[in-house]
Protein backbone atom coordinates (compact mmCIF):
# COMPACT_ATOMS: atom_id res chain seq x y z
CA UNK A 1 0.00 0.00 0.00
CA UNK A 2 1.52 3.22 -1.25
CA UNK A 3 0.54 6.37 0.98
CA UNK A 4 1.32 9.03 -1.69
CA UNK A 5 -0.86 6.98 -4.26
CA UNK A 6 -3.58 6.60 -1.81
CA UNK A 7 -3.90 10.31 -1.38
CA UNK A 8 -3.47 11.44 -5.26
CA UNK A 9 -7.37 12.71 -5.83
CA UNK A 10 -8.54 16.35 -4.67
CA UNK A 11 -10.81 14.90 -2.44
CA UNK A 12 -8.62 12.44 -0.19
CA UNK A 13 -5.76 15.46 0.01
CA UNK A 14 -9.29 17.79 1.71
CA UNK A 15 -9.63 14.16 4.02
CA UNK A 16 -5.80 14.45 4.48
CA UNK A 17 -5.88 17.84 6.03
CA UNK A 18 -8.79 17.26 7.69
CA UNK A 19 -7.46 13.99 9.71
CA UNK A 20 -4.54 15.90 10.97
CA UNK A 21 -6.41 18.75 11.83
CA UNK A 22 -8.89 16.81 13.21
CA UNK A 23 -6.13 14.19 15.12
CA UNK A 24 -3.82 16.73 16.50
CA UNK A 25 -6.72 19.02 17.74
CA UNK A 26 -8.56 15.71 19.27
CA UNK A 27 -5.36 14.34 20.71
CA UNK A 28 -4.42 17.79 22.67
CA UNK A 29 -7.82 18.14 24.20
CA UNK A 30 -7.82 14.75 25.13
CA UNK A 31 -5.41 15.11 27.73
CA UNK A 32 -7.61 17.18 29.50
CA UNK A 33 -10.45 15.62 29.02
CA UNK A 34 -8.83 12.59 30.95
CA UNK A 35 -7.09 14.34 33.76
CA UNK A 36 -10.50 15.51 34.47
CA UNK A 37 -12.42 12.38 34.04
CA UNK A 38 -14.24 13.42 31.27
CA UNK A 39 -14.69 11.09 29.10
CA UNK A 40 -18.43 10.13 29.53
CA UNK A 41 -19.10 13.96 29.58
CA UNK A 42 -17.94 14.03 25.70
CA UNK A 43 -19.71 10.97 24.86
CA UNK A 44 -22.65 12.45 25.83
CA UNK A 45 -22.01 16.04 24.59
CA UNK A 46 -21.52 14.18 20.94
CA UNK A 47 -25.10 12.20 21.19
CA UNK A 48 -26.69 15.37 22.87
CA UNK A 49 -25.54 17.79 19.68
CA UNK A 50 -27.95 15.39 17.77
CA UNK A 51 -30.93 17.68 18.11
CA UNK A 52 -29.47 20.87 17.02
CA UNK A 53 -28.18 19.66 14.28
CA UNK A 54 -31.45 17.99 13.21
CA UNK A 55 -33.08 21.76 13.97
CA UNK A 56 -30.11 23.46 11.90
CA UNK A 57 -31.06 21.19 8.92
CA UNK A 58 -34.81 22.36 8.84
CA UNK A 59 -34.27 25.80 9.94
CA UNK A 60 -31.64 25.72 7.13
CA UNK A 61 -28.64 27.41 9.34
CA UNK A 62 -24.93 25.82 9.45
CA UNK A 63 -25.39 22.29 11.54
CA UNK A 64 -22.42 23.35 13.15
CA UNK A 65 -24.02 26.30 14.50
CA UNK A 66 -27.02 23.58 15.78
CA UNK A 67 -24.91 21.60 17.25
CA UNK A 68 -22.70 24.36 18.99
CA UNK A 69 -25.83 26.30 20.56
CA UNK A 70 -27.36 22.65 21.59
CA UNK A 71 -23.72 21.31 23.11
CA UNK A 72 -23.65 24.55 25.18
CA UNK A 73 -27.47 23.68 26.32
CA UNK A 74 -26.18 20.63 27.45
CA UNK A 75 -23.07 21.63 29.66
CA UNK A 76 -25.63 23.78 31.70
CA UNK A 77 -27.86 20.62 32.09
CA UNK A 78 -25.58 18.55 33.08
CA UNK A 79 -23.91 20.87 35.24
CA UNK A 80 -27.57 21.59 36.95
CA UNK A 81 -28.73 18.31 37.61
CA UNK A 82 -25.22 16.79 38.77
CA UNK A 83 -25.64 19.71 41.17
CA UNK A 84 -28.77 17.96 42.98
CA UNK A 85 -27.38 15.80 46.28
CA UNK A 86 -29.19 12.81 45.25
CA UNK A 87 -28.39 12.96 41.50
CA UNK A 88 -24.67 11.83 40.74
CA UNK A 89 -22.51 12.98 38.07
CA UNK A 90 -22.95 9.80 36.41
CA UNK A 91 -26.63 9.35 36.33
CA UNK A 92 -27.07 13.35 35.08
CA UNK A 93 -24.97 12.58 32.38
CA UNK A 94 -26.99 9.56 31.20
CA UNK A 95 -30.19 11.18 31.56
CA UNK A 96 -28.96 14.12 29.36
CA UNK A 97 -27.97 11.96 27.06
CA UNK A 98 -30.33 9.90 26.32
CA UNK A 99 -32.89 12.42 26.39
CA UNK A 100 -31.22 15.30 24.46
CA UNK A 101 -30.61 11.99 21.49
CA UNK A 102 -34.21 11.38 21.78
CA UNK A 103 -35.44 14.56 20.79
CA UNK A 104 -33.02 14.59 18.22
CA UNK A 105 -35.01 11.19 17.08
CA UNK A 106 -38.13 12.32 17.64
CA UNK A 107 -37.62 15.51 15.58
CA UNK A 108 -36.03 13.55 12.90
CA UNK A 109 -39.34 11.21 12.91
CA UNK A 110 -41.60 14.16 12.70
CA UNK A 111 -40.10 15.14 8.99
CA UNK A 112 -39.20 13.15 5.64
CA UNK A 113 -35.57 13.29 3.50
CA UNK A 114 -33.10 14.03 6.64
CA UNK A 115 -32.53 10.22 7.12
CA UNK A 116 -29.76 10.10 4.21
CA UNK A 117 -27.72 12.63 5.49
CA UNK A 118 -27.97 10.47 9.43
CA UNK A 119 -25.22 8.32 8.85
CA UNK A 120 -22.47 10.65 7.65
CA UNK A 121 -23.84 12.65 10.97
CA UNK A 122 -23.30 9.76 13.42
CA UNK A 123 -20.13 7.76 11.85
CA UNK A 124 -18.91 10.51 10.11
CA UNK A 125 -17.81 11.13 6.37
CA UNK A 126 -14.83 12.59 6.21
CA UNK A 127 -14.08 11.99 2.25
CA UNK A 128 -16.72 14.05 1.68
CA UNK A 129 -15.39 17.06 3.41
CA UNK A 130 -15.36 20.49 1.88
CA UNK A 131 -13.32 23.11 1.85
CA UNK A 132 -15.42 25.65 3.84
CA UNK A 133 -15.28 22.56 6.36
CA UNK A 134 -11.77 22.70 6.16
CA UNK A 135 -11.43 26.05 7.08
CA UNK A 136 -13.90 25.69 10.27
CA UNK A 137 -11.38 23.09 11.23
CA UNK A 138 -8.50 24.92 11.10
CA UNK A 139 -10.08 28.31 12.86
CA UNK A 140 -12.14 26.42 15.81
CA UNK A 141 -8.70 24.22 16.09
CA UNK A 142 -6.52 27.42 16.27
CA UNK A 143 -8.97 28.99 18.69
CA UNK A 144 -9.30 26.11 20.73
CA UNK A 145 -5.49 25.15 20.97
CA UNK A 146 -4.93 29.05 21.52
CA UNK A 147 -7.38 29.14 25.06
CA UNK A 148 -5.69 26.03 25.94
CA UNK A 149 -2.24 27.44 25.86
CA UNK A 150 -3.12 30.73 27.56
CA UNK A 151 -4.91 29.04 30.34
CA UNK A 152 -2.80 26.32 30.35
CA UNK A 153 -1.19 26.56 33.68
CA UNK A 154 -4.63 27.40 35.38
CA UNK A 155 -6.79 24.59 33.93
CA UNK A 156 -3.96 21.89 35.10
CA UNK A 157 -4.27 23.55 38.59
CA UNK A 158 -7.75 23.02 38.60
CA UNK A 159 -7.83 19.14 37.30
CA UNK A 160 -5.37 18.56 40.33
CA UNK A 161 -6.10 20.47 42.60
CA UNK A 162 -9.04 22.95 42.71
CA UNK A 163 -9.31 24.39 46.22
CA UNK A 164 -6.11 25.77 45.92
CA UNK A 165 -6.62 27.55 42.23
CA UNK A 166 -9.56 28.87 44.41
CA UNK A 167 -7.41 30.00 47.08
CA UNK A 168 -5.28 31.84 44.48
CA UNK A 169 -8.30 34.08 43.75
CA UNK A 170 -8.71 32.55 40.04
CA UNK A 171 -12.26 32.06 39.02
CA UNK A 172 -13.14 28.38 39.31
CA UNK A 173 -16.42 28.37 37.99
CA UNK A 174 -15.67 30.06 35.20
CA UNK A 175 -12.55 28.00 34.20
CA UNK A 176 -14.69 25.19 34.33
CA UNK A 177 -17.46 26.26 31.72
CA UNK A 178 -14.48 27.47 29.73
CA UNK A 179 -12.64 23.34 29.83
CA UNK A 180 -16.10 22.11 28.86
CA UNK A 181 -16.33 24.54 26.07
CA UNK A 182 -12.86 23.83 24.72
CA UNK A 183 -14.14 20.36 25.06
CA UNK A 184 -17.74 20.87 22.99
CA UNK A 185 -15.88 23.05 20.19
CA UNK A 186 -13.36 19.93 19.70
CA UNK A 187 -16.15 17.78 19.55
CA UNK A 188 -18.94 19.55 17.33
CA UNK A 189 -15.84 20.04 14.81
CA UNK A 190 -14.67 16.56 14.99
CA UNK A 191 -18.42 15.37 13.72
CA UNK A 192 -17.77 15.66 10.15
CA UNK A 193 -14.68 13.33 10.06
CA UNK A 194 -15.43 10.38 12.63
CA UNK A 195 -18.89 11.57 13.53
CA UNK A 196 -20.57 12.18 16.79
CA UNK A 197 -20.02 8.44 18.42
CA UNK A 198 -16.68 8.04 17.41
CA UNK A 199 -15.86 11.81 17.97
CA UNK A 200 -15.06 10.67 21.82
CA UNK A 201 -12.32 8.27 20.57
CA UNK A 202 -10.27 10.62 18.72
CA UNK A 203 -10.61 12.34 21.68
CA UNK A 204 -9.79 9.52 24.18
CA UNK A 205 -7.33 7.06 22.91
CA UNK A 206 -4.20 9.34 21.79
CA UNK A 207 -4.35 11.23 25.25
CA UNK A 208 -4.23 7.70 27.38
CA UNK A 209 -1.73 6.11 24.97
CA UNK A 210 0.50 9.24 25.30
CA UNK A 211 0.09 8.82 29.13
CA UNK A 212 1.27 5.38 29.19
CA UNK A 213 4.80 6.68 27.11
CA UNK A 214 5.70 9.86 29.32
CA UNK A 215 5.28 11.06 32.60
CA UNK A 216 5.18 15.41 31.82
CA UNK A 217 2.33 17.34 30.79
CA UNK A 218 3.50 18.84 28.00
CA UNK A 219 4.87 16.25 26.43
CA UNK A 220 1.54 13.99 27.03
CA UNK A 221 -0.45 17.22 25.03
CA UNK A 222 2.56 17.09 22.25
CA UNK A 223 2.30 13.39 21.87
CA UNK A 224 -1.21 12.71 22.15
CA UNK A 225 -1.72 15.35 19.47
CA UNK A 226 1.06 13.75 17.07
CA UNK A 227 -0.33 10.36 18.29
CA UNK A 228 -4.46 11.36 16.92
CA UNK A 229 -2.59 13.13 13.58
CA UNK A 230 -0.96 10.19 12.54
CA UNK A 231 -4.33 7.74 13.59
CA UNK A 232 -6.16 9.72 11.10
CA UNK A 233 -3.54 9.37 8.26
CA UNK A 234 -3.04 5.89 8.45
CA UNK A 235 -6.76 5.10 9.13
CA UNK A 236 -7.63 6.96 6.19
CA UNK A 237 -5.08 5.17 4.28
CA UNK A 238 -6.06 1.96 5.16
CA UNK A 239 -10.39 3.04 4.62
CA UNK A 240 -9.09 4.39 1.09
CA UNK A 241 -7.30 1.17 -0.13
CA UNK A 242 -9.84 -1.40 1.86
CA UNK A 243 -12.75 0.70 1.12
CA UNK A 244 -14.41 0.49 4.18
CA UNK A 245 -15.75 3.30 6.54
CA UNK A 246 -13.12 5.66 7.25
CA UNK A 247 -14.10 7.19 11.03
CA UNK A 248 -14.21 3.74 12.35
CA UNK A 249 -11.09 3.08 10.34
CA UNK A 250 -9.34 5.60 12.47
CA UNK A 251 -10.72 4.81 15.71
CA UNK A 252 -9.43 1.50 15.21
CA UNK A 253 -6.08 2.48 14.19
CA UNK A 254 -5.83 4.74 17.62
CA UNK A 255 -7.26 1.86 19.72
CA UNK A 256 -4.61 -0.46 18.04
CA UNK A 257 -1.88 2.20 19.07
CA UNK A 258 -3.55 2.53 22.74
CA UNK A 259 -4.01 -1.71 22.62
CA UNK A 260 0.23 -1.94 21.65
CA UNK A 261 1.01 0.47 24.00
CA UNK A 262 -0.75 -0.88 27.18
CA UNK A 263 1.30 -3.55 26.74
CA UNK A 264 4.77 -2.77 25.80
CA UNK A 265 5.30 0.73 27.26
CA UNK A 266 8.18 0.96 29.15
CA UNK A 267 7.53 2.02 32.59
CA UNK A 268 2.82 1.86 32.90
CA UNK A 269 2.82 -1.37 30.38
CA UNK A 270 1.43 -4.58 31.44
CA UNK A 271 4.94 -6.22 30.50
CA UNK A 272 6.81 -3.90 32.35
CA UNK A 273 4.47 -4.49 35.52
CA UNK A 274 5.57 -7.88 34.89
CA UNK A 275 8.57 -7.94 35.47
CA UNK B 1 -56.13 10.49 25.03
CA UNK B 2 -57.03 6.97 25.37
CA UNK B 3 -54.67 4.81 26.82
CA UNK B 4 -56.04 1.61 25.62
CA UNK B 5 -57.13 2.19 22.63
CA UNK B 6 -54.76 1.77 20.43
CA UNK B 7 -53.67 -1.75 22.01
CA UNK B 8 -56.75 -3.55 20.42
CA UNK B 9 -54.01 -3.77 17.24
CA UNK B 10 -51.63 -6.78 17.60
CA UNK B 11 -48.71 -5.09 16.36
CA UNK B 12 -49.83 -2.81 19.38
CA UNK B 13 -50.43 -5.21 21.58
CA UNK B 14 -46.89 -6.75 21.15
CA UNK B 15 -44.87 -3.59 21.46
CA UNK B 16 -46.97 -3.18 24.31
CA UNK B 17 -45.61 -6.49 25.93
CA UNK B 18 -42.06 -5.98 24.98
CA UNK B 19 -41.62 -2.67 26.61
CA UNK B 20 -43.47 -3.67 29.75
CA UNK B 21 -41.18 -6.47 30.17
CA UNK B 22 -37.86 -4.46 29.20
CA UNK B 23 -39.04 -1.53 31.25
CA UNK B 24 -39.80 -3.11 34.56
CA UNK B 25 -36.53 -5.20 33.89
CA UNK B 26 -34.44 -2.47 33.07
CA UNK B 27 -35.59 -0.71 36.04
CA UNK B 28 -34.91 -3.10 38.96
CA UNK B 29 -31.26 -3.39 37.10
CA UNK B 30 -30.53 0.14 36.51
CA UNK B 31 -31.20 1.26 40.47
CA UNK B 32 -28.15 -0.81 40.72
CA UNK B 33 -26.35 0.57 38.00
CA UNK B 34 -27.55 4.21 39.34
CA UNK B 35 -26.42 3.40 43.02
CA UNK B 36 -23.05 2.20 41.58
CA UNK B 37 -22.89 4.88 38.76
CA UNK B 38 -22.28 2.79 35.78
CA UNK B 39 -24.38 4.56 33.49
CA UNK B 40 -21.29 5.09 31.18
CA UNK B 41 -21.05 1.16 31.57
CA UNK B 42 -24.73 0.74 30.41
CA UNK B 43 -23.65 3.31 27.51
CA UNK B 44 -20.52 0.99 26.69
CA UNK B 45 -22.58 -2.06 26.68
CA UNK B 46 -25.05 -0.60 24.06
CA UNK B 47 -22.31 -0.31 21.49
CA UNK B 48 -19.82 -3.31 22.39
CA UNK B 49 -22.96 -5.72 21.37
CA UNK B 50 -23.19 -4.17 17.81
CA UNK B 51 -20.39 -6.05 16.09
CA UNK B 52 -21.79 -9.16 17.53
CA UNK B 53 -25.39 -8.14 15.71
CA UNK B 54 -23.02 -6.97 12.65
CA UNK B 55 -21.70 -10.59 12.12
CA UNK B 56 -24.32 -12.34 12.78
CA UNK B 57 -26.47 -10.87 10.35
CA UNK B 58 -23.56 -11.65 7.59
CA UNK B 59 -23.25 -15.24 9.03
CA UNK B 60 -27.13 -15.34 8.71
CA UNK B 61 -26.98 -16.45 12.57
CA UNK B 62 -29.89 -15.06 14.71
CA UNK B 63 -29.06 -11.57 16.36
CA UNK B 64 -29.47 -12.50 19.76
CA UNK B 65 -26.68 -15.02 19.93
CA UNK B 66 -24.02 -12.58 18.38
CA UNK B 67 -25.23 -9.94 20.60
CA UNK B 68 -24.87 -12.26 23.65
CA UNK B 69 -21.81 -13.27 22.83
CA UNK B 70 -20.39 -9.66 22.67
CA UNK B 71 -22.07 -8.74 25.54
CA UNK B 72 -20.84 -11.75 27.47
CA UNK B 73 -17.53 -10.72 26.58
CA UNK B 74 -17.33 -6.79 27.05
CA UNK B 75 -18.60 -7.80 30.40
CA UNK B 76 -15.33 -9.82 31.34
CA UNK B 77 -13.13 -7.25 29.51
CA UNK B 78 -14.35 -4.82 31.90
CA UNK B 79 -14.28 -6.39 34.90
CA UNK B 80 -11.28 -7.58 34.33
CA UNK B 81 -9.24 -4.85 32.43
CA UNK B 82 -10.96 -2.04 35.21
CA UNK B 83 -7.67 -1.87 37.76
CA UNK B 84 -5.00 -0.62 35.56
CA UNK B 85 -3.71 2.77 37.53
CA UNK B 86 -2.25 4.93 34.76
CA UNK B 87 -5.65 4.17 32.66
CA UNK B 88 -8.70 4.57 34.39
CA UNK B 89 -11.93 3.17 34.28
CA UNK B 90 -13.85 6.23 31.75
CA UNK B 91 -11.00 5.84 29.35
CA UNK B 92 -10.56 2.16 29.22
CA UNK B 93 -14.46 1.87 28.34
CA UNK B 94 -14.30 4.81 25.97
CA UNK B 95 -11.59 3.24 24.00
CA UNK B 96 -13.33 -0.48 24.50
CA UNK B 97 -17.29 1.19 23.67
CA UNK B 98 -15.83 3.03 20.30
CA UNK B 99 -13.16 0.41 18.99
CA UNK B 100 -16.17 -2.25 19.12
CA UNK B 101 -18.76 -0.11 17.68
CA UNK B 102 -16.07 0.53 14.85
CA UNK B 103 -15.35 -2.88 13.97
CA UNK B 104 -19.47 -3.02 14.14
CA UNK B 105 -19.37 0.15 11.27
CA UNK B 106 -16.48 -1.55 9.72
CA UNK B 107 -18.03 -4.62 8.61
CA UNK B 108 -21.41 -3.36 7.97
CA UNK B 109 -20.04 -0.72 6.04
CA UNK B 110 -19.08 -3.59 3.43
CA UNK B 111 -22.59 -4.33 2.68
CA UNK B 112 -25.26 -2.98 1.27
CA UNK B 113 -28.47 -1.01 3.06
CA UNK B 114 -25.36 -0.07 5.43
CA UNK B 115 -27.97 3.07 6.00
CA UNK B 116 -31.11 1.32 6.98
CA UNK B 117 -29.02 -1.46 9.13
CA UNK B 118 -27.44 1.07 11.28
CA UNK B 119 -30.46 3.27 11.59
CA UNK B 120 -32.52 0.21 13.01
CA UNK B 121 -29.71 -0.57 15.22
CA UNK B 122 -29.52 2.71 17.32
CA UNK B 123 -33.19 3.15 16.71
CA UNK B 124 -35.06 -0.05 17.32
CA UNK B 125 -38.51 -1.00 15.61
CA UNK B 126 -40.58 -1.48 18.24
CA UNK B 127 -43.29 -1.33 16.38
CA UNK B 128 -42.27 -4.35 13.89
CA UNK B 129 -41.57 -6.54 16.85
CA UNK B 130 -43.36 -10.04 16.13
CA UNK B 131 -43.75 -13.23 18.21
CA UNK B 132 -40.09 -14.58 17.92
CA UNK B 133 -38.71 -11.33 19.07
CA UNK B 134 -41.20 -11.28 21.98
CA UNK B 135 -40.61 -15.10 23.04
CA UNK B 136 -36.79 -13.95 22.72
CA UNK B 137 -37.09 -10.58 25.03
CA UNK B 138 -39.43 -12.74 27.31
CA UNK B 139 -36.39 -15.54 28.14
CA UNK B 140 -33.53 -13.40 28.06
CA UNK B 141 -35.42 -11.73 30.96
CA UNK B 142 -36.53 -14.14 32.58
CA UNK B 143 -32.94 -15.69 33.04
CA UNK B 144 -31.99 -11.53 33.86
CA UNK B 145 -34.69 -11.54 36.74
CA UNK B 146 -33.99 -14.72 38.12
CA UNK B 147 -29.93 -13.70 38.67
CA UNK B 148 -31.17 -10.95 39.89
CA UNK B 149 -33.92 -12.35 42.42
CA UNK B 150 -30.88 -14.63 43.74
CA UNK B 151 -27.92 -12.12 44.07
CA UNK B 152 -30.28 -9.00 45.03
CA UNK B 153 -28.95 -8.54 48.67
CA UNK B 154 -25.44 -9.52 47.47
CA UNK B 155 -25.39 -7.00 44.80
CA UNK B 156 -26.60 -4.29 47.34
CA UNK B 157 -24.70 -4.98 49.98
CA UNK B 158 -21.93 -4.80 47.04
CA UNK B 159 -23.04 -1.37 46.08
CA UNK B 160 -22.99 0.26 49.42
CA UNK B 161 -19.97 -1.46 51.40
CA UNK B 162 -17.45 -3.32 49.30
CA UNK B 163 -15.05 -4.02 52.17
CA UNK B 164 -17.79 -5.41 54.14
CA UNK B 165 -19.05 -7.91 51.48
CA UNK B 166 -15.20 -8.99 50.86
CA UNK B 167 -15.30 -9.38 54.74
CA UNK B 168 -18.31 -11.38 54.59
CA UNK B 169 -16.19 -13.94 52.33
CA UNK B 170 -18.29 -12.84 48.92
CA UNK B 171 -16.05 -12.39 46.17
CA UNK B 172 -16.26 -8.76 44.70
CA UNK B 173 -15.21 -9.60 41.26
CA UNK B 174 -17.61 -12.05 41.08
CA UNK B 175 -20.23 -9.71 42.26
CA UNK B 176 -19.01 -6.86 39.54
CA UNK B 177 -18.85 -9.63 36.79
CA UNK B 178 -22.71 -10.94 37.71
CA UNK B 179 -23.75 -6.88 37.32
CA UNK B 180 -21.87 -6.09 34.70
CA UNK B 181 -23.71 -9.40 33.17
CA UNK B 182 -27.14 -8.74 34.30
CA UNK B 183 -26.39 -4.96 32.01
CA UNK B 184 -25.51 -6.79 29.33
CA UNK B 185 -28.51 -9.16 28.98
CA UNK B 186 -30.78 -6.24 29.56
CA UNK B 187 -29.07 -5.06 26.66
CA UNK B 188 -28.94 -7.95 24.58
CA UNK B 189 -32.67 -8.41 25.29
CA UNK B 190 -33.77 -5.16 24.19
CA UNK B 191 -31.47 -4.17 21.83
CA UNK B 192 -32.92 -5.75 18.43
CA UNK B 193 -36.31 -4.56 19.28
CA UNK B 194 -35.66 -0.63 20.83
CA UNK B 195 -32.31 0.24 19.87
CA UNK B 196 -29.69 1.40 21.60
CA UNK B 197 -30.51 4.85 22.87
CA UNK B 198 -33.68 3.24 24.08
CA UNK B 199 -31.75 1.14 26.29
CA UNK B 200 -29.59 2.90 28.33
CA UNK B 201 -32.55 5.56 28.99
CA UNK B 202 -34.70 2.38 30.40
CA UNK B 203 -32.20 1.49 32.44
CA UNK B 204 -31.19 4.89 33.82
CA UNK B 205 -33.76 7.41 33.64
CA UNK B 206 -36.00 5.82 35.64
CA UNK B 207 -33.83 4.72 38.19
CA UNK B 208 -32.40 8.10 38.57
CA UNK B 209 -35.75 9.35 38.90
CA UNK B 210 -37.02 6.64 41.45
CA UNK B 211 -33.77 7.89 43.55
CA UNK B 212 -34.91 11.45 44.08
CA UNK B 213 -38.26 10.12 45.03
CA UNK B 214 -37.44 7.26 47.43
CA UNK B 215 -34.91 6.48 50.33
CA UNK B 216 -34.81 2.14 50.79
CA UNK B 217 -33.34 0.08 48.17
CA UNK B 218 -37.05 -1.75 47.75
CA UNK B 219 -39.10 1.00 47.31
CA UNK B 220 -36.49 2.54 44.97
CA UNK B 221 -36.26 -0.99 42.66
CA UNK B 222 -40.36 -1.04 42.91
CA UNK B 223 -40.60 2.65 41.56
CA UNK B 224 -37.81 2.28 39.03
CA UNK B 225 -40.08 -0.91 37.73
CA UNK B 226 -42.98 1.17 37.93
CA UNK B 227 -41.82 4.60 35.97
CA UNK B 228 -39.89 2.28 33.70
CA UNK B 229 -42.98 -0.02 32.29
CA UNK B 230 -45.56 3.35 33.06
CA UNK B 231 -43.21 5.24 30.93
CA UNK B 232 -43.00 2.70 28.06
CA UNK B 233 -47.04 2.39 27.59
CA UNK B 234 -47.37 6.27 28.21
CA UNK B 235 -45.08 6.52 25.19
CA UNK B 236 -46.60 3.87 22.90
CA UNK B 237 -49.96 5.39 23.51
CA UNK B 238 -48.83 9.27 22.93
CA UNK B 239 -46.66 7.84 19.90
CA UNK B 240 -49.74 6.05 17.94
CA UNK B 241 -52.31 9.13 19.13
CA UNK B 242 -50.05 11.79 17.61
CA UNK B 243 -49.58 9.80 14.65
CA UNK B 244 -52.47 8.57 13.63
CA UNK B 245 -54.72 11.11 15.10
CA UNK B 246 -52.87 14.00 14.08
CA UNK B 247 -50.31 13.52 11.51
CA UNK B 248 -47.31 14.06 13.01
CA UNK B 249 -45.42 11.27 13.19
CA UNK B 250 -43.55 10.20 16.23
CA UNK B 251 -40.88 7.84 16.36
CA UNK B 252 -42.71 5.08 18.98
CA UNK B 253 -38.84 4.16 20.94
CA UNK B 254 -37.85 7.93 20.93
CA UNK B 255 -41.47 9.13 22.16
CA UNK B 256 -40.99 6.61 24.85
CA UNK B 257 -37.03 8.02 26.16
CA UNK B 258 -39.12 11.73 25.95
CA UNK B 259 -41.81 10.50 28.28
CA UNK B 260 -39.23 8.69 30.71
CA UNK B 261 -37.23 11.91 30.77
CA UNK B 262 -40.74 14.10 31.63
CA UNK B 263 -41.30 12.14 34.41
CA UNK B 264 -37.45 12.62 35.86
CA UNK B 265 -37.89 15.79 35.35
CA UNK B 266 -41.36 15.68 37.50
CA UNK B 267 -39.63 13.73 40.02
CA UNK B 268 -37.25 16.13 40.20
CA UNK B 269 -39.79 18.89 41.03
CA UNK B 270 -41.52 16.63 43.15
CA UNK B 271 -38.41 15.71 45.18
CA UNK B 272 -38.17 18.84 47.44
CA UNK B 273 -42.00 18.78 48.38
CA UNK B 274 -41.62 15.07 49.56
CA UNK B 275 -38.53 15.67 51.65
CA UNK B 276 -40.38 18.51 53.33
CA UNK B 277 -43.50 16.49 54.19
CA UNK B 278 -41.09 13.05 55.43
CA UNK B 279 -38.79 15.64 57.89
CA UNK B 280 -41.95 17.31 59.44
Amino acid sequence: MSLLEAFGDGFARRALLEAVMVGGLCGAVGVHVLLRRLPFFTMALGHATFPGVVLAGLVGISLFAGAAAFGAVVVVVVALLGARDRVDDTSAVGVTLSGAFALGVLLLSAQAGFSRDLTAYLVGSIVTVRPGDLVTTAVVGAATLAVLAALHKELVLGAFDRGGLAALGYPVLALDVVLLLVVEATVVTSIPAVGTILAVALVVAPAATARLWTERLRATMALAAALGAASGVVGLAISLQWRVAAGATIVLVAAALFAVSLVVAPRHGLLASLR
Amino acid sequence: MNLLQPFTIPYMQRALVEVLVLGALAGAVGVLVVLRRLAFVGDALTHTVFPGVVIAHLLGRSLLLGALAFGVLTAVLLTTLGGHRRVGDDAALAILLTSFFSVGVVLISRTRGFTADLTVFLFGRVLAVDRADLLQTLAVAAVAAVVLLLLHKELVLRAFDPEATAAMGYRTGALDLVLNLLIALVVVAAVEAVGTVLVIALMVVPAAAARLLADRVAAMTALACLLGAAGGWLGLAVSYEVSVDHGVRLAAGATIVVVLVGLFLLAAALAPLRRRVVTR
